[in-house]
């Protein structure tokens, strides 16, 4: 007893916290240590890549062991970021200059942010040089430049062409005796939506009355959109105003024909009812469509978007992604190369679009026979070929670093309109759209203004 | 203990205080006080990154309080702070004096059932609720529509402007009502029984009783829970962020402070802008707390 008592002082002498400190004391320095001798390795690899789809990323996969093959000693490294957490990450990882891929995929809508600030800080390589002289430029869908150039120098090299087409369940509408196939202006498609529509039953389109992703398609249908191809902001010019007159109408108030319950699971079960008989279906749309709702498999047809105007356009674009190489990015060469694999090859492109459903940009790619392939899913139409048809007549999306702001704006347009139309119907409605419209407008303009690079 | 021994131990008395203070300090100066710092010189800047950047003095601030954005966040996040004192803590106090009552069997299973939807975290939570929020198919609109037909069943929680603020703030009082009857039935326990008694005999009735003897028992975790609260109510992010499918909602119907600061600083790249919004925020908070603080205590005094 005695001789603990004596250990016990001999201790409190040394250490005189007590026991339970000192094991804590003891545990932090052999924690630092183990950290200290054992830090975290590093990926060692020649090209890293980060890509925000699902898609992508498993066609990309399959290329890599045949690329690493023939590149004796090249090590790639590839990975998926969750779409919200790519922007952040690489936002964050070019300002600190930590771990920053050599090649990223950014979705089209965030592009845009990157491009604020000097040019020289941008993080992303200018590849108009290689664009221009390799010949690229021109094989490709030229207006899928325009999202992804700012100040004259092209940022991204697009990976898509994302044509708009109407999707629509054929079987109902073939019930109610119409061939929707047929029509040809959104005037006769609006005049049939009046006769299927129930309200709280049946709508004719899925538009909604306060996302503004349908009037957005729709607006760039028209050849309008946020900005001008010199960044000026044109949300308040009179085709906005137009469209925006077009539209309201069309979901607000007992007579509409759009509506829009949601996405994901939603969608689904409003597909599947019949809620829902059309929806705006990008190329990348119809491969979530067959996996997504299976039980309309047969039922479904596309056909080109109605235009608006004999003789308008009968297309436009939703979503988009484009590659981007890095200013961290040491070997260019192996970069380009990488490239070639997953964005040029026309086998691979073909095998892309077998996965993914997607068109890609490169015109020489689409005479593959898998294009025309008929699809079952879609009544047996060749998918590939009726987007390819309408690949040249996609309009392009000029951007700019306030896109995130201008699309927020528009639906904060689109919302008030919304509430006017449902209280006071034509009433005054044309000055309050162009009010509104011109508020949305000064609102960025007012914040381009402050930008002093 | 001879004398190298004794100014040996007389040192590592002295030393170890600070030897053990020493990692929290260290850490507190490189995550807390050099950002703040640094925070406050930047929101004299506009940025593009952390690279370039250009001095513009208080302009971010009278650009700000001009931002019409920036006062529909102050907007949404004050009603939303509003609704969490003066709903979700009367609500808890309820709850905490009803399951105080031993007269309610089962009581321990009702604790831990309103206190669980807290333990699964703002983003699952949100994400649930997205789903009972739904239109046509949700859980609510369902059951609403079932009992009160004149209810549509495809009405928009989360896309109409005016429904946004409503099922953010229904949310959470699912999550944080029970959380803070747990702070209240601690303080009830611990109310002095004598004191009802002594209540009782001078013929106070149920409510008195309530007025005169709970009340003031509990007022310092009230007080605690209200701060707390508010504090809690101006950092709202995660939850309208997920439930609003990471945007601030239609017509900026969900757009909170924070949730404003994030959007500036890391998807626009203005972390100058997001540095002045921050500061803006952490003063209005701390003036917010001391006039709720200040305002207890003229209510002691008159008490």
């Amino acid at each position: 007893m005695d001789s603990k008592k004596q250990k016990s002082g001999y201790f409190s002498d040394i250490f005189p916290f007590g026991v339970a400190p000192f094991i804590i004391f003891v545990l932090t320095v052999i924690s630092f240590l183990w950290l200290a001798i054992h830090p975290v390795a590093r990926k060692k690899s020649s090209l890293s890549l980060w890509t925000f789809a699902d898609l992508h990323y498993k066609a990309y996969k399959k290329l890599l062991p045949s690329f690493e093959e023939s590149h004796p000693g090249t090590k790639l490294d590839l990975q998926i970021v969750h779409i919200s957490a790519v922007t952040s990450r690489l936002r964050s990882a070019l300002w600190a200059g930590i771990d920053v891929p050599d090649m990223v995929e950014v979705e089209i809508s965030v592009a845009g942010s990157f491009f604020c600030g000097p040019i020289e800080d941008i993080g992303l390589r200018d590849l108009s040089p290689w664009l221009k002289s390799s010949g690229l430029y021109d094989r490709m869908v030229e207006t899928r430049f325009a999202p992804y150039t700012n100040r004259g120098k092209i940022f991204g090299l697009p990976h898509d062409v994302h044509p708009v087409m109407l999707a629509y369940r054929r079987d109902i509408f073939e019930k109610q005796g119409i061939d929707l196939s047929q029509v040809k202006t959104w005037d006769e498609f609006v005049e049939i939506g009046k006769r299927v529509t129930i309200p709280g039953e049946r709508y004719m389109i899925q538009f909604s009355q306060s996302n503004r992703a349908h009037i957005e398609v729709l607006l760039f249908q028209r050849g309008g959109g946020y900005f001008d191809k010199d960044g000026n902001v044109i949300l308040d010019n009179d085709l906005a105003v137009e469209t925006m007159k077009w539209y309201i109408p069309l979901v607000t108030g007992t007579e509409r024909i759009g509506n829009d319950i949601g996405g994901g699971v939603v969608f689904t079960k409003s597909l599947e009812d019949g809620y829902i008989l059309s929806f705006l279906c990008p190329d990348w749309m119809t491969k979530s469509v067959e996996t997504d709702v299976p039980r309309v498999a047969g039922k479904m047809a596309l056909m080109p978007l109605p235009s608006f105007e004999s003789g308008g356009r009968h297309t436009s674009t939703m979503g988009g992604t484009m590659l981007g190489i890095t200013e961290n990015c040491k070997n260019i060469e192996l970069a380009r190369e990488f490239v070639e694999v997953i964005y040029l090859n026309r086998d691979d492109l073909a095998d892309r679009f077998r996965e993914t459903n997607i068109i890609p940009p490169l015109r020489e790619a689409w005479d593959h026979a898998v294009f025309s392939e008929k699809r079952p899913y879609w009544s047996d139409q060749p998918i590939g070929k009726l987007y390819i048809d309408l690949a040249d007549d996609v309009p392009p999306q000029y951007t700019s670093p306030y896109v995130g702001i201008a699309k927020a704006k528009l639906g904060e347009a689109l919302s008030s309109c919304h509430a006017y139309y449902s209280k006071n119907g034509e009433n005054g409605f044309d000055d309050f759209v162009r009010k509104r419209l011109k508020k949305a407008a000064d609102d960025i303009r007012r914040i381009q203004r402050r930008n002093p690079f | 203990m001879n004398a190298i021994s004794f100014r040996f131990y007389r040192l590592q008395r002295k030393a170890a205080p600070y030897a053990f203070i020493s990692p929290f300090i260290i850490l507190f100066c490189v995550f807390g006080l050099y950002p703040l710092v640094k925070s406050l010189l930047l929101s004299f800047y506009i940025t593009s990154g952390p690279r370039s950047r250009v001095f513009v003095g208080w302009e971010n601030f009278a650009f700000l309080f001009s931002d019409p954005d920036f006062h529909t966040a102050v907007k949404n996040t004050t009603i939303f702070a509003l609704c969490s004192v003066f709903l979700q803590l009367p609500l808890s106090l309820g709850l905490a004096i009803l399951l105080n009552n031993k007269l309610i069997k089962a009581r321990n299973f009702f604790r831990f059932s309103f206190f669980s939807p807290h333990l699964f975290g703002q983003v699952f939570v949100a994400v649930l609720f997205g789903i009972i929020f739904a239109p046509q198919f949700g859980l609510l609109n369902r059951t609403l529509h079932f009992f009160i037909p004149g209810i549509p069943a495809d009405t928009k929680w989360l896309v109409n402007p005016r429904l946004v603020m409503p099922s953010i703030i229904l949310t959470s009082l699912w999550m944080y009502v029970g959380f803070n009857m747990i702070y209240f039935l601690a303080a009830l326990q611990a109310v002095d029984k004598d004191l009802y008694d002594a209540a009782h005999v001078d013929g106070a009735n149920a409510f008195q009783r309530f007025l005169h003897v709970t009340l003031p028992s509990i007022k310092p975790v009230a007080v605690f829970v209200m701060i707390l609260s508010t504090i809690g109510s101006f950092q709202l992010f995660e939850l309208p962020y997920v439930l609003l499918n990471q945007s601030p909602g239609p017509s900026n119907a969900g757009l909170t402070i924070v949730m404003y600061l994030y959007l500036k600083g890391f998807e626009a790249g203005d972390l100058g802008y997001a540095s002045t919004i921050g500061w803006t925020l952490a003063l209005g908070v701390f003036f917010v707390a001391l006039a709720q603080v200040r305002f207890t205590r003229m209510w002691k005094r008159e008490a």
